[in-house]
């Protein structure tokens, strides 16, 4: 068996793994935590695939900072415990056999049926910083710029609910 | 430049605000009429033909460019489709139909605004603001339905518009339906309605003869589109062009008001005077004008259609001047000389002169209107004369100098035996008048000079018998105006009334003022020599219109005979009137002519007993037969064997089964089933709808997952 | 290398100046802190938007490497939104100060979401329709929870984002099977892979994902649940606009994307979108009979909107497909018009705290206020396809397209389906004129101004629908 084949499967096992812990733990700093090891997965499988600035972005900006945010704001909140939700008896079960057979429906497609893949040229500088800022700037100028729009809005939106809660001070005492 | 190039391009597709311009005046005035002031509602009216007027006169613009004109198809609709059956919904743009539209939409604007003035007198003798409203409504649709018919593509849209203008004009002549006598009340208003029923049904009859012609023509060529019609039609059989032309003569007859189906326009004149004007003397009963117009090329096939279509015009022409010449309603005799002006125009188009028929109807269309208003003014001086005479500070005994009653016994502001000598307290109205009757008589340099002798001259020179009977019914034509005039304006007044007459609006005398300006100059439409109406039309009609030579013969002689005409009539009216008024009673002649035609008079003044023969011919018999159909076929036959015993008596047994059993057991339990489940799927619906945002997250995968399975197991 | 020139902004002006007027709005609001200000400026710089676009009529380019397309129907998707954007000004102005909680980040926000669905209108790269949805939609989470304190609209908000993170997710797994099977995001790109292979089923994969995915932004029935919800919970103007700005935007984007890019498996999608049609339809429909909130009842009464939009799309795979984006466009025409003038006569008539949207709130309307109760006549009219209304227009050319293409069975279920509709417009009918109460309006001159626009355009353009069809389907040739 190929080494590349085998690391991936592992890696495959603890991405999959880490997701489900981080779903089903009802524990919020365990649930970030998962997460973390997900995200560090994941840069790993991008490694794996020859492109080590999103790998290191991956970890410096999500692995990193972003959840080191989250566990600031849990810890914060005193929210490590979730409040248990209003039971819905038909709810899980349905998901999860709902997420199965989506699940299997993909498999079938992917692997089941006659799925022609587009032919991809083997690329010796893939996602490294100078390729990735070509391509970014150049062929994507247009998304990226949309999604700089995206991000002000959102920032926008963000601090709009926010700023408001500050102004109200009575509701967070009722 | 800019303008033109829009013309070239963009203003065709504008011909359906012809009608919706009115269209939207009806909804206004319907939707929010009753909150307006009534002023107001009469500006909305008004407002909405001119917007029509102004769209024709963009259309006529680009015509100017694009001669040819087009077909422009409203929405894409296809109308009807049955069969072999296709008819668009479909507007057709030419030179034709455009002068039409201009016609109507610019005559009838002008008669709006006359009308703002003119109804509210009724307003307010009714104390009932509603009629405003519903009078502008009807008479936004009569603009609506002549401007479908005028643009109609085919002939099935032209028969909307005309029943449309036919349903209009019954409205309007019923318009005061709780004036006129005719029962024991004098005041039930059966005189009036009666003559909305009059006009109905024998424009029924016309409109018979159309639908047959209507149903030849699909039977003949399988299409009611004019352009195919036409071309198809030169390989139809003689006799069918014959048939279809001849049963069409009979739907112009009807609305054209010509023989044997002119009847009905005289009592039409029972309605408002702005209706009078513009639907009873201008628009719609030139549509039979138009009809043969449009037609043609269809009657270009048949010289025997078009031989009796010509003597119809001439015959009608000739028969309804000199029933003019006996009236004394200075509405009716307007009527009956509208009549033998339309046999004029049927007699051109009959005879293939398209153009001067068109030309005819346009300027006939100006000073005819004119004249109808002008009467309207007269007759609102002389109600105010006898309004303040009744009301106001002149204390006198009621008919004093014997004047002449209508049937309801009351003062008749409308008999010309009880006016005279208003041209000094109604002087704006006498100059209009004047300028109308000039140009009605064919007076130079006037409009129906120039219209009326080019018929003329077309008819001397196409069809001599029509020629002859048209020249003596211009001469009648000239008298009876002069007769007119004479008896409203000049000598004394005969009554109390006209000697308080007063001088309307300006609002109402303004469309006066316009229409006479172009009652003058309408003749320069149409000039011999330049012709602009012949060159103008020549781009639709299919032969070419040929440009006619001006004969100076023609002129010179209808000028003589119209100008001896009008001495005759001075000296009758003028000297000879007075003089007689001064003799007793007794041996006072009904009206100055009556010594010199005796007993001629009195068959002119019965309008030859025509109304009678008619009575005696079809009225009896239709009366006697219904009789019998309905007491002993209906009521013996139908009604008390076949209908009570035969077919009720059965039907009651099987309701019963059907009742009892059927309808209680299965159709209410399947009623009752399906508004039970509605509400089970409805309150399932709710329950689904749980509020949490997991819940709503699943039904989506469940949606994308029944998706998918859907696309590979398919 | 990098082969952009001026002339890309050129050709998306319109966009490029909305997006840079927001910024300078931004600026305007932190230093003025001035709402109505802001108001006035945002509504200029959706006038010169509508400026912009009228002179880009009859452009045909493609800008930025072919990710954007500016032709007819994107220009006439850009008037349709923009025009929203100026009603639903209209109508937040008053309702906004009436509710205490006038903001001008409201309006930048709202400036931002429109130029998403001009993006969407114009986006001919799968990259950049999953970007313009969420440049449509994060604004619009945010406007949903707009009200401070207030924790149905914070509801709304926060349902509304977490349900169309999930959609958002599904679009994004589609281009990426996308990506997967044809190397390419760019619509003819992958048309153009998709013709060489015969079986396509990862393509169509992607392809029901997306369906999917923009099916929850215009609220197609199983992927409806969170509309009656978010569109009770959210401040009116908001659900006015995001009622008709997401449809406009999400529509736009699946037709351009599956007439451009997935013509080839339209046989095998046509089934399951007939499908979505009546579901949506009977669920919207049956659904709104049983409402008594006035907001619910619109909310579901737009689902089924939605359902008759679709309709057109049933036949985007045949040769009719020209005739079924027209009438996709009229259709999104008169829906635009008609709910805006609804929502207007619900804001007229809604008090603080959600009070006054049900049903017995409208008792009494048409004797008290005529004109108004008149307005909602022709409104309820027209959505339930009554002439003489824009909406009648609409559905004639729809159903007259479905019944074209052979889908005679579909139309006959729209025809029923608008039946029942008119059953649930006409209680509000009844409830205004042959109930008594007494109802309170408070007469605000900018509502009032929406109101008599919408209702004169929803006569008016009824009559101009032969000039407005034949400018929906010049805007469709271009996408031929």
């Amino acid at each position: 068996m190929d080494a590349n084949l085998i690391v991936f499967i592992i890696l495959a096992v603890v991405a999959v793994g880490s997701a489900l812990g981080m779903l089903l733990n009802k524990n919020a700093v365990y649930s970030a935590l998962f997460l973390i090891l997900n995200f560090a997965t994941v840069a790993v499988l991008y490694i794996i695939l020859g492109a080590p600035f999103i790998a290191m972005t991956q970890v410096t900006v999500y692995a990193g900072a972003i959840m080191v945010l989250f566990l600031f704001v849990i810890m914060l909140l005193g929210a490590e415990e979730l409040a248990g939700a209003t039971k819905i008896d038909w709810q899980k079960p349905a998901a999860v056999v709902l997420g199965v057979l989506l699940l299997a429906e993909l498999i079938v497609v992917i692997f089941f049926r006659e799925t022609v893949f587009a032919e991809f040229a083997e690329l010796t500088d893939f996602g490294s910083p100078a390729q990735i800022g070509r391509v970014l700037f150049n062929e994507y100028l247009l998304p990226f710029e949309i999604t700089a729009f995206l991000l002000l809005a959102a920032m926008i939106g963000a601090i709009v609910i926010a700023r408001r809660v500050r102004q109200s001070p009575s509701k967070r005492e009722s | 430049m800019l303008l033109r190039e829009a013309a070239a391009t963009n203003y065709f597709n504008l011909v359906p605000w012809v009608v919706f311009f009115p269209v939207l005046g009806i909804l206004i005035n319907l939707l929010v009429g009753g909150r307006l002031r009534e002023k107001m509602i009469g500006v909305i009216a008004s407002l909405a033909v001119a917007a029509s007027f102004a769209v024709a006169v963009l259309l006529a613009l680009s015509l100017n460019d694009q001669h040819a004109g087009t077909i422009i198809a409203f929405m894409n609709l296809e109308w009807i489709s049955i069969g072999d059956l296709h008819i668009d919904w479909a507007f057709r743009v030419d030179t034709l139909s455009v002068t039409m539209m201009l016609a109507v939409s610019g005559v009838g604007t002008l008669i709006h605004i006359y009308a703002i003035a003119y109804m509210h007198a009724d307003v307010r003798h009714h104390q009932d603001p509603t009629r405003y409203r519903r009078f502008f409504v009807f008479f936004n649709l009569f603009i609506v339905m002549m401007m479908i018919l005028v643009s109609a593509d085919n002939y099935l849209m032209l028969f909307v518009g005309w029943e449309g203008v036919g349903l209009c004009s019954y409205l309007l002549i019923g318009f005061w339906y709780d004036k006129g006598k005719g029962g024991a009340n004098h005041l039930d208003g059966i005189s009036n309605a009666l003559a909305g029923k009059k006009a109905f049904i024998t424009n029924r009859i016309g409109d018979f003869g159309f639908l047959i012609a209507t149903f030849l023509m699909f039977g003949a060529f399988g299409s009611l589109q004019f352009d195919t019609v036409f071309t198809k039609a030169p390989f139809a059989s003689q006799g069918t062009i014959l048939a279809i032309t001849l049963f069409m003569l009979l739907g112009v007859a009807g609305k054209s008001a010509q023989l044997p189906l002119y009847v009905w326009l005289p009592d039409a004149m029972a309605g408002p005077t702005p209706v009078s004007a513009l639907i009873h003397a201008a628009t719609m009963v030139t549509a039979g004008v138009y009809l043969v117009a449009r037609s043609h090329e269809l009657y270009a096939l048949s010289s025997q259609a078009q031989n009796i279509v010509a003597l119809v015009g001439g015959l009608t022409a000739l028969f309804a001047a000199t029933i003019a010449v006996g009236q004394f309603d200075i509405k009716k005799l307007l009527a009956y000389s509208t009549i033998s002006q339309l046999g004029f125009m049927v007699a051109a188009v009959g005879m293939g002169a398209i153009v001067a028929g068109i030309f005819h109807l346009v300027t006939h269309a100006f000073f005819k209107a004119l004249l109808f208003l002008s009467a309207g003014s007269v007759i609102q001086g002389v109600e105010a004369g006898h309004h303040a005479m009744e009301h106001g500070s002149i204390k006198e005994s009621k008919h004093k100098r014997g004047e002449h009653l209508n049937e309801g016994g009351e003062f008749d502001a409308q008999d010309m035996r009880n006016m005279g000598g208003l041209s000094r307290r109604m002087p704006v109205t006498f100059v209009v008048y004047l300028v109308g009757a000039l140009a009605l008589a064919g007076i130079f340099p006037l409009a129906g000079f120039w219209s009326k002798d080019e018929i003329l001259a077309e008819a001397l020179h196409l069809h001599p018998a029509v020629f002859v009977l048209l020249i003596i019914a211009a001469f009648f034509t000239a008298f009876y105006m002069t007769r007119q005039i004479w008896m409203i304006f000049f000598s004394k007044p005969r009554s109390r009334p006209a000697e308080y007459a007063r001088e309307n609006s300006l609002l109402l005398t303004l469309p006066l003022i316009l229409l006479a300006v172009l009652s003058v100059f309408g003749g320069a439409l149409n000039l011999p020599f330049w012709h602009t109406l012949t060159h103008w039309l020549d781009y639709t009609l299919a032969e070419g219109a040929k440009v006619g030579s001006f004969n100076y013969l023609v002129a010179g002689l209808s000028t003589v005979l119209a100008l001896a005409a009008i001495a005759l009539g001075i000296f009758l009216y003028g000297k000879r009137y007075q003089a007689q008024a001064k003799l007793p009673a007794a041996q006072r002649p009904v009206d100055p002519v009556q010594p010199y035609l005796r007993g001629a008079f009195t068959g002119i003044q019965h309008k030859w007993w025509i109304d009678e023969f008619y009575d005696w011919l079809i009225l009896r018999r239709y009366v006697a037969l219904s009789r019998f159909l309905s007491y002993r076929f209906e009521e013996r036959f139908w009604h008390d064997w076949l209908h009570d015993n035969a077919i009720a008596g059965s039907f009651r047994q099987t309701a019963h089964f059907l009742a009892q059993p059927v309808d209680l057991g299965i159709i209410d339990g399947i009623a009752n089933g399906l508004g039970t489940i509605s509400q089970r799927f409805a309150s399932w619906i709710r329950r689904a709808q749980n509020g949490f945002v997991r819940s709503y997250a699943t039904w989506v995968l469940a949606g994308m997952v029944i998706i998918l399975g859907y696309l590979i197991l398919r | 290398m990098s082969g952009y020139g001026i002339e890309d902004l050129v050709y998306i002006l319109p966009i490029v100046f909305l997006l840079v007027w927001a910024l300078v709005l931004v600026l305007v609001e932190a230093f003025t802190k001035r709402p109505d200000v802001t108001m006035l400026l945002a509504a200029f710089g959706l006038l010169a938007a509508v400026t912009l676009s009228v002179i880009q009529f009859g452009t045909e380019a493609t800008a930025f490497k072919e990710m954007l397309t500016v032709d007819g129907y994107a220009v006439f998707v850009y008037m349709l939104v923009l025009a929203s954007g100026l009603l639903s000004l209209g109508l937040a102005y008053d309702y906004n100060r009436r509710m205490g909680w006038a903001r001008g980040e409201y309006y930048i926000l709202m400036l931002f979401s429109i130029a998403g669905a001009m993006l969407m209108a114009s986006a001919a790269n799968l990259i950049v329709v999953f970007l313009a949805l969420e440049l449509l939609s994060i604004p619009l989470y945010v406007m949903a929870a707009f009200v401070p304190n207030d924790a149905s609209s914070e509801e709304a908000g926060l349902k509304y984002f977490l349900l169309g993170a999930f959609a958002g997710g599904f679009v994004l797994y589609g281009v990426a099977l996308i990506y997967g099977a044809t190397g390419a995001t760019n619509l003819m790109d992958v048309v153009a892979a998709a013709l060489g292979t015969n079986s396509p089923v990862m393509l169509l994969t992607g392809a029901a994902l997306i369906l999917v995915g923009l099916g929850f932004k215009v609220a197609l029935v199983p992927f409806h649940m969170w509309t009656p919800d978010v569109y009770q919970g959210a401040p009116t103007p908001v659900t006015a606009y995001m009622a008709v700005v997401a449809k406009a935007g999400g529509f736009a984007a699946l037709f351009r994307v599956f007439i451009a890019a997935f013509p080839s498996v339209s046989a095998d999608l046509t089934p399951v979108i007939a499908t979505l049609v009546v579901l949506t339809l009977v669920v919207g429909n049956v659904a709104a009979l049983a409402q008594k909130n006035i907001k619910r009842m619109l909310a579901y009464s737009s689902i089924s909107h939605a359902g008759f939009l679709m309709m057109a799309f049933v036949t985007y795979g045949s040769a009719l497909y020209a005739d079924a984006v027209t009438s996709l466009l009229f259709y999104l025409l008169a829906f635009t018009v008609t709910s805006f003038g609804s929502w207007a006569v619900v804001i007229a008539l809604e008090k603080a705290e959600g009070k006054g949207l049900d049903f017995e709130d409208y008792a009494g309307l048409g004797k008290k206020y005529p004109m108004l109760s008149a307005a909602m006549l022709v409104f309820l009219l027209s959505f339930a396809g009554v002439p003489p209304t824009l909406g009648f227009a609409g559905k004639f050319f729809l159903f007259r397209t479905v019944l074209e293409a052979g889908y005679a069975w579909l139309a006959i279920v729209g025809v029923i389906m608008s039946l029942v509709s008119a059953f649930y417009y006409l209680r509000v009918v009844r409830f205004m004129y042959f109930e008594q109460g007494d109802p309170e309006v408070r007469s605000e001159p900018v509502l009032n101004l929406v109101t008599a626009i919408t209702v004169v355009g929803t006569i008016f353009l009824f009559l101009f629908s032969g000039p407005l069809l034949a400018w929906a389907s010049e805007a469709v040739l271009a996408l031929i």
